[in-house]
């Protein structure tokens, strides 16, 4: 059996550990629970710390970036295909990078991501679905219902999300956990894929009831099955007003 | 074998990627540097020896990890070349300010500066847990650490990050 030191040793070198003996100590502890949630919250704030602005800086010609100036005596040395080819790259993804911060979109998805950070118990890999009646609550809050060829949820939560209360569900997939949100306040004119702190997902539009957001955590997830668990939700939702 | 990359799509799914991964390499790379210019440099220098070698990239959705690596290289070799002897972590802290800041918390700009002050053998798992999503499984085999080390350099991170922080440590466990 675990004992507090060793708790807080594992959860301090890693507060999203879903470990089955960590939760076992912590649903029987009360010191170690308001331990945790005090980790969590600071948790929360390093995740904010460590997301620095990523513009590019307004001093820095986005059409010739410092380090292709560096390069430029080699890239002569260089076939001049490649280099083409690899400015375009650089040249690409600069200017995107500054629009990709710029646009609505990402910020929205900043949004949900940082929200993740507060809901690690979400991220559990079960078969086990959350029970019906608390599935409904949820989605009545929202007026939406959901139907059974949505998969597997094992959670839902009504979340405090830039001030609307909308829900937040997690559908089991073979890949793991894929969590959706339904943001029936956040209108989004386009489709935007993000990749941020460890989150790959998609914010999807849905004309006339706002946006859904999809994402899985983790550096190997993959943006094509997180899209077609989107299409799957967006497909099984119906919207009750 | 599988080639993300080929066929006709192959340069305009790279740019994609570039453009998809930028925002989190620039973090990475500047939480490994705590210097804003040399992060940017460094990253530019990843995109281009990433286009170059893009075909031992085999599967995309290993992509963040492969760049990251990259990364890891290219700052090494930054860090070779330039032969940095001192840094003064205060200097470090002023001369990056900008990028510390947090207009509407200076609590926030308060815990980017303790993250300078961590060790970079710390601060650089913490980053990959933290920003990156990272298992401790997966920081061992990019730092080349077994699991056991990479915990706990992880503890170690927080736990002089939370006394710097002057958060309050009385539950905090003894190593």
């Amino acid at each position: 059996m675990m004992d507090c030191g060793q708790y807080r040793r594992s959860i301090l070198a890693d507060p999203h550990d879903d470990d089955a003996q960590m939760r076992l100590h912590v649903a029987g502890c009360h010191d170690c629970t308001a331990y945790t949630e005090q980790l969590l919250r600071f948790e929360s704030r390093l995740d904010r710390a460590l997301r620095v602005a990523a513009e590019v800086e307004d001093n820095r010609s986005p059409a010739v970036p410092p380090a292709a100036q560096a390069q430029a005596a080699r890239a002569r040395r260089l076939p001049r295909r490649w280099f083409a080819a690899a400015a375009s790259v650089l040249l690409a993804a600069v200017v995107a990078g500054s629009l990709w911060l710029a646009a609505p979109g990402p910020s929205l998805a900043a949004d949900v991501v940082s929200h993740m950070a507060g809901e690690p118990g979400a991220w559990a890999r079960t078969d086990i679905p959350v029970p019906q009646p608390k599935l409904d609550k949820v989605l009545s809050e929202a007026h939406v219902r959901l139907r059974a060829n949505a998969g597997l949820v094992s959670y839902a939560s009504s979340c405090l999300f830039r001030g609307h209360v909308v829900p937040h569900l997690v559908v089991q997939t073979e890949a793991g956990p894929v969590t959706v949100m339904v943001l029936t306040h956040e209108s989004s004119r386009t489709r935007v894929r993000f990749d941020e702190h460890g989150y790959r997902g998609v914010i999807v539009p849905i004309p006339g009831h706002g946006s859904l957001a999809v994402l899985e955590r983790g550096p190997a997830t993959d943006l094509e099955a997180v899209e077609s668990v989107a299409a799957r939700v967006q497909s099984a939702i119906d919207w009750t007003t | 074998m599988k080639d993300p990359f080929g066929g006709n799509q192959r340069r305009a799914r790279f740019q994609a990627l570039c453009q998809t991964l930028r925002p989190d390499l620039l973090r990475f790379a500047f939480w490994l540097s705590r210097d804003r210019a040399l992060a940017e440099d460094v990253v530019q220098e990843t995109m281009l020896r990433a286009w170059k070698a893009q075909d031992s990239l085999l599967d995309e959705g290993a992509a963040k990890p492969w760049f990251l690596t990259i990364i890891r290289r290219e700052y090494a070799r930054t860090f070779e070349r330039k032969r940095f002897v001192t840094l003064d972590v205060d200097e470090l802290v002023a001369k990056e300010e900008p990028t510390l800041a947090a207009a509407d918390d200076q609590g926030l700009a308060e815990l980017r500066a303790a993250l300078f002050r961590l060790p970079d053998e710390y601060r650089e798992p913490l980053v990959l847990q933290v920003l990156m999503g990272y298992s401790t499984t997966e920081i061992a085999a990019e730092l080349g650490l077994s699991s056991a080390a990479v915990l706990t350099r992880l503890f170690r991170a927080r736990k002089q990050l939370r006394v710097l922080c002057g958060e309050d440590t009385r539950l905090d466990p003894e190593e």
